[in-house]
Formats: structure tokens, C-alpha cells, sequence
């Protein structure tokens, strides 16, 4: 991935404020989402995501940040913050794993 | 009416003989691709060997012979051991939509648990990160034995051999559309499903000793992915290389990227993945790719479009694409899967039809000026195809054709189902109708409802609710007659997308049309919304209806209106009985005729007012009598 951020820092997890520009990158380059990404945003209604592109989303934003989300967890993601916080959550959990 | 000759000879009269067979030949398998094009063999002895493992585990469990199991698994080993599993033990299973990713799930348990019911599973399977979703469903469902992973099934002794069933038992239930509103579990019995892959192994015989192999990214909960390739691959036997559904939608490259590595001859797909390939794949990442191996690029499940066709072709001519790979087909899941082909190693054809003819008097007139619709060909060995009138009054008391069918032979493995005549004489060629077909693979029947059943299942024949005509010997289609959304080929009841905006402020409740159709010259069916005004609307409400039902579609179904149309109170066309008609909203939108029946207009409203002065004046003068209730 050409990704520029996150930097790979295994002290610190990337801050919500990376994981919310990786996020709107991928909106811009895979969903032809133009303009700024706020966290209040809502996928569905606000972004206007139909499933196949919430999909694409889902893989995108996994492969960038090299998270597995899972199903469960993603069931109660409304919003662009809500996605930034699942990530968030992810990553740390893979610093604490050692990864 | 066309018929084809008799259909190739299944090697084998179920599926689970199929398995053995393939086992026992030691040749090919599925190969399971993942998104980082990583990829892990399951040869089909060691498919059996599971599928075994997994039936003596079922059979601890106590599902019998004939016992429908509903199947919730992303592509992968997991899906393969659990379909073969079931089969295995004997019983039917059930393969249904796993949930999709980020998106709302309340739509999504309704309409799993009332598959589930539809088709009277005992038994929930599920893929476990997709078990923990599924407490909701199975609380609305209630299997009789739960949901489980296959971990979680009792242990128990492998079965020794697949249980021998009849080619006559049902090997499977698929659903024709996903819906909440009286699902249609299709009955698929052995026969059917067998006859389908040898009909399909025929259409792309072996060359210079190769057997064909194929590569798909469909679900496998969807007829063209399950009936259309797997059960190909193992009835050859022959490998199939597999890529998850989602790594196709989110990385379109990654399909034509494994056609090439894998030199596959056969790969289909409906017609939006072509317009999602055009759109989304970049040169980049074809580095390398060859797609001059890709003899057989089926295109079917939904409405084709030529221009989505030729785009595609058009812009992966440069990596090798044939233009005489794009095939356009038809089919549907109450015949199993596919019923026409057109011809393989030939450029698809298009005609060009006057549009006011068929709009009027169901007349294909040739007319170079006229609408560009794509032949979908001739029937498949043993199908029959019959464009009938429609029953609603447009019958045409026309001389039926002289074509006489060609009824199939009875050969080895497959005994074609019994076929009368019609139900009612055919229209000659070139006459607008409803589509009927016969065939080898068609339905058992909708599984528990036998009126739906018989009302599309005659003598063999099978209403397939498409309008269309045929023209030498090819079949095209102009519409459809029954409620069905299509999109991205799969179907959907409009009501699911009617009952979304049912409450929303401004709404008549009650009074929505959902409608797809394909206009000419798109690359793809579009979606309309139209909803009712309330009557007494305030402005402000009537105003902010098209978002407001926009977001509602989205957030319930996942589907994206291309367009919401606001109409006033009583403009919906309705039957005698005052049922919603979808069609006919769609045709006089079309033709600018959707204007309400009764404008209100000043001289109408004071006649009105003056009426309702005069009765209520009539009644102030009569005194209401003892038990009379005043108007």
C-alpha cells in the first residue's frame, strides 16, 4: 500500500486524527468521496454508502491499517467516528499483543 | 417455440455420487484465493473426507434424510465441508446470505429468519464470526436444533460412504429473491442439479485433451455461483479457483488477475461486475495479465447490457480479452440456473427493434433507429423456450407456430421430466409475451407452497414471469411481468423497499412503488422510489420526502435509489381490488402518463363544496330517524 500514514510506531498507536485521514484517503480513492471526512458523519445516510460500497469500505480500511474488523464489532458503526474508534481499538489491541 | 436437442448425460446421478466419483479420479478440486492472492488447494478426496466427518457428526446431532440445514458462511473450506457435510447425511441444505459488512443488520434478520422458516431447517450452520451475528435471527427463527458452528456440532464416527440418495430427492434450497414478504425457497432436486452441470460441461467441451477450468468470484449462495460453477467442477471433475465475493467488490483487478494466472477458460459473472471492472480496475494492475485464455465470459443473472459489454470489451482488448468470450446468456434459479446460450467463439449480437411497436403491439419490428437489445440465444440441449400470451387480457388469438419440439432422449443419469404441450398456444416469433421454459433442471417446486408452485409449474413448463420474443430461434427479453428489483444480479421484492419508507412524516402510508428496469443505452438497471404524498402534507414534509426516503431505502435494504418520485394522493395506478401496480406505475412513468387521476382544480372543488353544503343541509332538515346514524 502507498499509504503515508500510519507511521509504523510500535510505542503509540496512530492518534484518531491519522486513523481519520487514513479513513478519509480511502474514501477519496476507492468510494470518490471529495472533501473533508468529519467524525459526526453517518456512512449511510450522511456518505450515502449502498452495501456494496460499506464492503468496500470494510476491505479497504482493513488492508490499509492491516486490522481484521470484525462483523460483530462492525454491526454498531454508524458514523465516520465510530469507524475511527473501531480501528483505534484494534490497533492497540494489536500493540498489546506484540504486534 | 424453440427446443434444443437432448442434454448431455450427467457421469453421475447426484451429488453426492459426484463426489465419490471425483474423489475417487483424483482429479482437480477448489482452489481458495484469497484478497492477497494467497491460495490454499482442497482437493475433492479431501472434500470428501470432510464432507464424511461432518455428516456422521449431523447424523449425531439428528438431522435425517431429507432435513433442510441453512448454510451462513463466507466462501471458503468452512461452506465446502458443511454442503457436503449435509448432503452427505442425507439431508437438503440451504445455503443463505451471510450479513454485509457495515451495514444495518435489522432488515438482514428478518429476512434470513424468514428464509429459515420458509424452508423448515432444523438446523442453523454458521462460519463462527458470523454465529455471534446470528443470535438475532435464530431468536426470530427458532431452529429446532439451533445455530452452530461446525466445531460446536456433537462428535461423533465419520460416515463411512455419502448416504445413497435418490436422483429423484432434493439436493438443495435456493432462494430466487431475498425477501422478508413470503420467501420462495426453490426445490432443487439431484436430477435437476446434475443435469444443469452436465448441460453447462457440454457448452465448454475439453480442448486438445484440457478440461475446461473455471474461476469465480460469485457467492456461493447464488445459483450461478453454486449450480453454475462448482457443481461443474466436480461433475468434470476439474479444479475451480475461488475468490470471496467481497475481494471482487472491493478489488474488481483480482478476478481478471486470477483468470490469467490460472489460464481459466470459464468465468461468469452478471452484467454490473463487466461495468465495475471497466470502472474500477487500473492499468496498474493488470501488469503482466493474459486474459487470452478466457474462452467463455458468461454474462446472465440480470439484465445484459451492450454497452456495459462492449465497454469491457473495449478496455481489456489490449490484455488479450476475445471479443468473442462476452456471452450473453439467460436463466433463473427456478430452472436451476441457465436456460439459454448464445453462441460460443462468436462476437454477441444485438438487434436493433422499433420501440413504439413493442411498446404497444408486442411487435419485434426490426428498426435501425430503434432500441439495441442483446440476443440471449438459443436453448440449452434438452430446454425448450415458449413465448406465451399474457393472461391479463393480451392474449392475440394468433395461429400458433409450426415449430414442433424436439423432445429430449432419455440418456444415462437423466431422465428429462415429464413435458406436455404448453400451457396455451405460442406466439409466433417476433410477438412480445411471457417467457415459459422446459427443460431438464427445472424446479421441484417452491418448497412447502404448493399454490405458488402451481402457478408458475405446468405440464413441465415453467412461467418464468420475463416478457420477451423470440427471433430466429433466439430469445430476447423487453421486461418483466413479475414485481422483481434486480440489481447487480440479485433479486429483491420491491417491498422490501416500499415497507422502508412506510411511517416516514409525509408519506402515505401504504402508497410506494419500488420499480428497476434498464434504459436504453445504460450500462445498468436503474432503481426508482415512488411514494404518495400524504393528503394535508405540510409543504415543508412534502419537501423533504426524496431525502428522507432516500436514506430510508438505504439504511433498511442497502440498495440505492437512483431517483425518488413524489406524487400527489391517489396518483399510483391500482387493480380493481386496490392493489399496487408496479409495472404499469413504471410504463406510464416512462411515458410522462403518471399524472394524478383527479387534479384538483377550482371548478371541481367548488362542486365538492356545494355537494357536501347541499348534504349537510338535506341533513339538518330531516330529522334523523330512531337508529339511524347520520352521515
Amino acid at each position: 500500500m502507498s499509504a503515508p500514514t500510519p507511521a509504523p510506531s510500535p510505542a503509540s498507536p496512530p492518534p484518531p486524527r491519522a486513523i481519520l485521514d487514513g479513513i478519509a484517503e480511502v474514501a477519496r480513492r476507492h468510494l470518490d468521496w471529495q472533501g473533508e471526512l468529519a467524525p459526526g458523519m453517518r456512512l449511510v445516510e450522511d456518505l450515502r454508502l449502498d452495501s456494496l460500497r460499506l464492503l468496500t469500505l470494510a476491505i479497504e480500511v482493513e488492508d490499509r491499517f492491516r486490522v481484521a474488523l470484525d462483523e460483530e464489532d462492525e454491526a454498531a458503526i454508524e458514523t465516520v467516528g465510530d469507524l475511527v474508534a473501531l480501528v483505534g481499538r484494534k490497533l492497540a489491541a494489536r500493540e498489546a499483543e506484540g504486534g | 417455440m424453440i427446443a434444443a436437442t437432448a442434454p448431455p448425460a450427467a457421469a453421475a446421478a447426484t451429488l453426492n455420487q459426484a463426489l465419490d466419483r471425483a474423489a475417487a479420479l483424483a482429479g482437480g478440486g477448489l482452489r481458495l484465493v484469497d484478497r492477497d492472492e494467497c491460495e490454499r488447494f482442497l482437493p475433492w478426496a479431501e472434500l470428501r473426507r470432510r464432507a464424511l466427518a461432518v455428516g456422521g457428526r449431523l447424523a449425531a446431532l439428528g438431522i435425517g434424510r431429507g432435513e433442510r440445514v441453512a448454510l451462513v458462511f463466507p466462501t471458503g473450506e468452512g461452506f465446502f465441508g458443511a454442503f457436503f457435510g449435509v448432503l452427505a447425511a442425507g439431508a437438503v441444505p440451504v445455503p443463505l446470505y451471510p450479513p454485509v459488512r457495515l451495514g444495518r443488520l435489522g432488515e438482514y434478520h428478518r429476512r434470513t429468519a424468514a428464509q429459515i422458516a420458509a424452508a423448515g431447517a432444523r438446523l442453523v450452520l454458521a462460519d463462527r464470526r458470523v454465529r455471534r451475528l446470528l443470535g438475532e435471527t435464530a431468536a426470530l427463527a427458532r431452529p429446532a436444533l439451533g445455530c452452530r458452528t461446525l466445531d460446536s456440532l456433537p462428535p461423533a464416527e465419520p460416515l463411512a460412504a455419502p448416504a445413497e440418495v435418490a436422483a429423484g430427492e432434493l439436493a438443495l434450497v435456493q432462494f430466487s429473491s431475498g425477501t422478508t414478504v413470503e420467501p420462495k425457497p426453490v426445490a432443487l432436486t439431484h436430477r435437476a442439479a446434475m443435469a444443469q452441470a452436465a448441460i453447462l460441461n457440454g457448452f465448454w467441451p475439453d480442448r486438445d485433451g484440457v478440461r475446461a477450468s473455471g474461476v469465480s468470484w460469485l457467492p456461493l449462495y447464488h445459483d450461478m455461483g453454486l449450480l453454475g460453477c462448482v457443481f461443474p467442477a466436480l461433475e468434470l471433475p476439474t479444479v475451480l479457483t475461488l475468490l470471496p465475493p467481497e475481494a471482487f467488490i472491493a478489488r474488481p483487478a483480482l478476478w481478471l488477475r486470477a483468470i490469467s494466472r490460472y489460464r481459466a477458460v470459464v468465468s461468469p459473472a452478471p452484467n454490473f461486475a463487466y461495468a465495475l471492472c471497466t470502472a474500477r480496475v487500473r492499468d496498474e494492475e493488470l501488469e503482466g495479465v493474459d486474459l487470452s485464455s478466457w474462452r467463455v465470459a458468461l454474462n446472465g443473472a440480470e439484465a445484459v447490457a451492450p454497452r456495459a459489454l462492449r465497454a469491457f470489451g473495449d478496455r481489456f482488448a489490449r490484455w488479450g480479452l476475445r471479443a468473442e468470450a462476452l456471452t450473453p446468456v439467460y436463466g433463473l434459479s427456478e430452472a436451476a440456473l441457465a436456460v439459454t446460450f448464445s453462441d460460443l467463439d462468436r462476437p454477441f449480437s444485438t438487434g436493433r427493434f422499433d420501440r413504439a411497436a413493442l411498446a404497444a403491439g408486442g411487435a419485434a419490428h426490426p428498426d435501425p433507429e430503434g432500441i439495441e437489445l442483446p440476443s440471449l440465444g438459443r436453448p440449452l440441449p434438452g430446454f425448450a423456450v415458449a413465448v406465451l400470451p399474457e393472461e391479463d387480457g393480451e392474449a392475440t388469438g394468433e395461429a400458433p407456430p409450426a415449430i414442433a419440439s424436439t423432445p429430449p432422449r432419455p440418456a444415462d443419469g437423466i431422465a428429462p421430466e415429464p413435458r406436455g404441450e404448453p400451457p396455451a398456444p405460442p406466439l409466433p416469433e417476433g410477438r412480445v409475451g411471457r417467457v415459459w421454459v422446459a427443460g431438464p433442471s427445472l424446479m421441484a417446486g417452491y418448497l412447502g407452497l404448493p399454490n405458488a408452485s402451481a402457478e408458475v409449474l405446468r405440464d413441465g413448463w415453467l412461467d418464468t414471469g420475463d416478457l420477451g420474443f423470440l427471433l430466429g430461434g433466439e430469445l430476447y427479453l423487453t421486461g418483466r411481468a413479475k414485481d422483481v428489483i434486480v440489481l447487480r444480479g440479485r433479486n429483491h421484492a420491491p417491498e422490501e423497499l416500499e415497507h422502508a419508507v412506510a411511517g416516514i412524516p409525509g408519506a402515505r402510508p401504504g402508497c410506494a412503488v419500488a420499480a428497476s428496469w434498464l434504459p436504453e443505452g445504460e450500462d445498468a438497471e436503474r432503481l426508482l422510489l415512488f411514494v404518495e404524498a400524504a393528503r394535508g402534507a405540510a409543504e415543508s414534509e412534502r419537501a423533504a420526502l426524496p431525502d428522507a426516503c432516500h436514506e430510508a431505502v438505504l439504511a433498511a435494504t442497502g440498495l440505492e435509489p437512483d431517483g425518488v418520485i413524489v406524487l400527489a394522493p391517489g396518483t399510483l395506478p391500482r387493480t380493481s381490488s386496490g392493489k399496487l401496480r408496479r409495472r404499469e406505475t413504471l410504463r406510464r412513468h416512462l411515458a410522462g402518463e403518471l399524472i394524478p387521476p383527479d387534479p384538483v382544480n377550482p371548478v371541481r372543488l367548488a362542486g365538492a363544496l356545494a355537494r357536501s353544503q347541499l348534504a349537510f343541509a338535506r341533513a339538518r332538515l330531516r330529522p334523523a330517524e330512531p337508529g339511524e346514524e347520520k352521515a
